[in-house]
């Protein structure tokens, strides 16, 4: 806090932006942490047969959910980008102090930040790839995924892909839970521990989904 | 077999126009129940005088000797040499003013945060000097107490990635003091009062959830549940107009 900047009274933003903001960084990254653990359940419906997924793909073609939901997501998933970029430091003096902290801590939250926001870079490029990918080659069906991952390069897209979407989401539940107080001291540590627990089942499921469609038949 | 510790110590003077930043390694022998407070005390009565840093109280009361212990804030008088290394690494607290060494200006800091956050009763009541103090709930004392306890040392402030990012943050420490003032049925401020003060990506939802205050608060002041509430109590005070009357948490 520097002798320049001791008020927050007299901020130029409107009283209650900052909150709005905070709301919204909140929601859009709960929403899309519910997203993506339910769109893993789904798309690892293949493991079970791709029946199974092509009758879920059909339901959500036939409702035209995914015709809501698919730009839906895409626009809330460029939302919270904006939302969350607004605390990830952009400027060479600010992301030093921050990496520097760090590397002197040793702390793990913090660590688990800079993850969170590395993460971030890549999901927005790799995931928007992916989105767009998929959604301008609808209906989405068993037979067209596992052709994608056939070809090997979209096999190896997807298991860097997996990996990080799946830390980021884990991460930023952990960290909805300790930033609005929805976890008491006592419970941070065991919640943590379910939360790091959460992330490797959902990464298994993800590899078990990709082995899948690699050895999928296509008729 | 008592150990050598070496000290690897950050000296400089801002003051003295030949001083230039740098580390002095000095070497002691552990004695037994040996504080770091203890062992900067000898080293600057048997090897060099001119070093610089804080100390007062010598029982973690005072928070004048913290200082970055091995990467993390922590206080001198309160850490055992027993429980770290052979080799010790001593830094100023960052994102405050450095005097010199491991000597910082956490005072004006700590003056500017009350001020921002108004830290003290706001009441139109007349205080008569007189009359009996005002009873409190034991149990609600016992709460505002637990917040009270911050000895202000700055520690969570140093190990704050936001608060050394952004030098208008406002802190843990300055948020649990809000939080104490929230507590306390003397003051009257209302939330909204509250919400001009910390309401703001410099108060409250600046914060990025690091818990590195939690982590380090030599004091075990309960932070993460108290920065949790805060942001609760506000991100709801702004929208509080938008909720169906049953559900508005401020009426």
């Amino acid at each position: 806090m520097s002798n320049s900047a001791v008020s927050t009274k007299n901020s130029a933003l409107p009283p209650k932006t900052s909150a709005y903001l905070d709301w919204l960084q909140m929601l859009s990254g709960a929403a899309l942490i519910i997203f993506m653990w339910t769109h893993l359940c789904l798309v690892s419906s293949v493991i079970i047969s791709p029946a199974v997924m092509d009758a879920i793909a059909w339901f959500f073609e036939a409702t035209g959910l995914v015709y809501v939901f698919g730009p839906g997501i895409f626009l809330i998933f460029l939302l919270h980008f904006v939302l969350a970029a607004r605390k990830i430091p952009w400027v060479t003096r600010q992301q030093t102090a921050m990496w520097d902290n760090a590397k002197r801590m040793q702390h793990q939250d913090t660590w688990l930040w800079i993850v969170q926001a590395g993460t971030a870079m890549v999901i927005l490029i790799m995931g928007a790839a992916h989105i767009w990918v998929v959604l301008t080659d609808l209906p989405i069906t068993a037979a067209k995924s596992a052709a994608r991952i056939q070809g090997g390069a979209w096999l190896v897209y997807y298991l860097v892909l997996l990996p990080l979407v799946e830390l980021h989401v884990g991460i930023g539940f952990y960290r909805i839970a300790v930033k609005w107080g929805f976890l008491s001291r006592a419970r941070r540590k065991g919640f943590h521990a379910k939360e790091n627990m959460l992330t490797i089942i959902m990464i298994s499921i993800g590899v078990v989904t990709l082995a899948r469609f690699m050895f999928l038949t296509i008729h | 077999m008592s150990r050598t510790l070496t000290f690897n110590i950050f000296r400089f003077n801002p003051q003295d126009p030949d001083s230039r930043p740098h580390q002095e390694v000095f070497t002691l022998d552990e004695t037994e129940s040996m504080t770091l407070f203890i062992a900067l005390n000898r080293i600057r009565a048997e090897q060099d005088p001119s070093l610089q840093f804080d100390f007062c109280c010598r029982a973690g009361i005072c928070g004048a000797c913290a200082m970055v212990i091995n990467g993390r804030p922590g206080l001198a008088c309160r850490t055992k040499t027993r429980d770290l290394p052979d080799e010790i690494t001593l830094l100023p607290l960052p994102a405050f003013k450095l005097v010199a060494d491991l000597s910082v200006d956490t005072g004006t800091w700590f003056r500017q945060m009350y001020q921002k956050v108004e830290s003290w009763i706001h009441t139109d009541k007349e205080f008569d000097p007189h009359a009996q103090e005002e009873r409190m709930d034991n149990a609600l004392a016992e709460e505002i107490y637990e917040l009270d306890r911050c000895i202000e040392c700055g520690c969570c402030v140093a190990a704050c990635g936001t608060a050394i990012m952004r030098e208008d943050f406002l802190g843990a420490v300055a948020l649990n003091r809000l939080a104490r003032f929230i507590l306390d049925p003397r003051d009257e401020r209302t939330t909204q009062a509250y919400f001009d003060l910390v309401g703001t990506d410099e108060g409250i939802f600046g914060c990025m959830g690091l818990l590195a205050c939690e982590d380090v608060c030599p004091k075990q002041i309960p932070l993460q549940e108290q920065l949790g509430k805060l942001r609760r109590k506000m991100a709801l005070a702004a929208v509080n107009h938008m909720l169906p009357k049953f559900l508005k948490p401020l009426d």
